[in-house]
């Protein structure tokens, strides 16, 4: 083994042994890590999540054309030959009959449907544009708006579009909080670290005197610092794991009264392991910054 | 191997511990430091291992200029040099076999060589038996004979030990003392601060008397 691997195999071990030493102050301070992440985190999920259940919502926006009652054949003719120009990606009709069966297939709508003398639905088309910037949308749904035989339309991306703006917007400050948090997760780090060393003036000053040098001083504490970094990650992930047990019940059973079959679903392993290379990373740069000024601190100028 | 060119150091708040010191020592030699306390004895040693910087003049230390040393140098100048304190500096956290080899982890020798090398220094020094005791069971005597272990464990060239029988009885004096004779036969350079006459006596070598700063070289 090569004198480098020996020195960093030397300083792991020496990290555990002093967070062996101190398994209180170890757990402790695992769990304010821990306790500062979930926030973020859990947040991250959420909104994975909201992402997740609008993706399953239509997401290239629609203009649906509603036929007017008394449209003729010519006119419906004509508008179906429109639909097949190439601006129009897919067009879907929907009779009358189709649409109240599907009304009434919606929960708590049958019987609705069912009490109605007559059908009040008209007959539809349901469009998907192939351009769907709103510069092409506009316009398009203006032009099938006055086209013979079309009662009303409807222009079905603008709330896709806010639900979206939204969960841009969370994302943003999942990463912002993210920064805010990372920085706290630093300063536990730091100044658990700078406890660590101070507790070991004594070694330090000796292992000066025979010879350490900075970097064989520095080492065990950075170690220390990341292993108690993933360990902070390790107590946010049960932090998370645990909400999840305790939410995926309620958030299902209200999925299925929406006649949702729509389920919570858990962080992948790359954002597990994401979230451990975060912790244990800033908690190596709190340890950092904590060693290099506490052992200025403890050694002097010299 | 040792040179001090017209060295001076003043601590902050003014005392001058040395001033203008010349002297030479040669590699291989045993060297006593004499002379009451605060006549710059320890400071003289302190600037061979540059824990201290001379305000003037030149140190030099196998050819090296101790103190225009880097931060980052002055780690690999004391590998080479084995430390006896008169407080010993022992860690009370771990055992005396593990006070021993931690020389030799900062040097980043294989684990079972420095465990080996660590037992054949503490049988020399004959502490082998309680290899495994915690620095605070052990006696004064064992204590210092366990600091000297420690220093002598990286085979060091030069060996510069700082009243180190200053706190024992004539005893335990005399077999330390006994086993620097040994180690300076064997090639060692030993510079020792001591106030210990019959040990003087008894071994031999250079005297250098410290009276206020100066050095005077006394005859035996």
């Amino acid at each position: 083994m090569t004198g480098w691997l020996r020195h960093q195999k030397r300083a792991f071990i020496v990290a555990l042994r002093h967070l062996s030493t101190q398994p209180l102050s170890t757990l402790l301070t695992a769990l304010a890590m821990g306790v500062a992440l979930s926030l973020p985190a859990g947040l991250y999920l959420a909104l994975d999540n909201l992402g997740r259940l609008a993706g399953e919502l239509p997401a290239r926006p629609e203009i649906s054309i509603y036929l007017a009652a008394d449209a003729s054949a010519a006119q419906k003719a004509a508008l179906a030959e429109r639909l097949k120009k190439p601006d129009i990606e897919g067009a879907r009709f929907v009779t009358r009959d189709q649409a109240l069966a599907a009304l009434a297939s919606e929960q708590g709508l049958a019987d609705l449907a069912a009490g109605l003398a007559e059908n009040p639905l008209p007959d539809a088309w349901i469009v998907r544009p192939r351009d769907a910037t709103r510069d092409a949308l506009i316009p398009l749904h203006d032009e099938l708006a006055v086209l013979p035989g079309v009662a009303e339309t409807q222009l079905d991306s603008a709330w896709a579009e806010r639900l979206q703006a939204l969960l841009a917007i969370g994302r943003t400050g999942v990463w912002l909080l993210a920064a805010l948090f990372a920085v706290a997760l630093a300063a536990i780090s730091s100044n658990a670290i700078r406890a660590q060393v101070l507790a070991r003036r004594d070694e330090i000053l000796v292992s000066r005197l025979i010879g350490a040098t900075d970097r064989y001083v520095r080492r065990p504490f950075l170690y220390l610092g990341a292993v108690q970094g993933l360990l902070g990650g390790f107590a946010a992930a049960t932090v998370l794991a645990g909400a999840g047990a305790i939410l995926r019940g309620p958030i299902e059973q209200l999925a299925t009264l929406y006649g949702s079959a729509w389920r919570l679903h858990p962080p992948a392993a790359p954002e597990i392991l994401a979230l451990f290379v975060f912790t244990a990373l800033f908690s190596w740069l709190g340890a950092w910054g904590s060693v290099m000024r506490t052992l200025r601190r403890v050694e002097g100028p010299g | 191997m040792i040179s001090f060119s017209q060295v001076s150091k003043r601590y902050p708040g003014g005392h001058e511990a040395l001033t203008g010191v010349d002297i030479a020592i040669a590699q291989g030699e045993l060297i006593f430091l004499t002379g009451h306390s605060g006549a710059g004895k320890s400071t003289f040693l302190k600037l061979i291992a540059a824990i201290e910087r001379p305000t003037r003049g030149v140190v030099s230390v196998s050819g090296q200029n101790v103190g225009r040393l880097s931060r980052r140098a002055v780690p690999y100048l004391r590998r080479n040099i084995g430390l006896v304190f008169q407080d010993h500096k022992l860690l009370f956290d771990r055992s005396a076999i593990e006070n021993v080899v931690l020389p030799l982890d900062i040097a980043g020798v294989e684990r079972r060589e420095s465990m080996k090398r660590a037992r054949a220094v503490l049988d020399k020094v004959g502490l082998l038996a309680r290899e495994k005791a915690n620095p605070v069971s052990l006696s004064g005597g064992e204590q210092q004979r366990l600091c000297i272990a420690r220093a002598l464990v990286a085979r060091p060239a030069l060996l510069l030990a700082d009243e180190p029988t200053g706190n024992l009885d004539a005893g335990y004096a005399a077999d330390i003392m006994t086993m620097f004779r040994d180690f300076h036969q064997v090639g060692t350079t030993l510079v020792i601060s001591t106030h210990d006459d019959r040990a003087i006596a008894a071994l031999g070598g250079r005297i250098l008397h410290f009276d206020h700063g100066h050095i005077a070289e006394v005859n035996p």
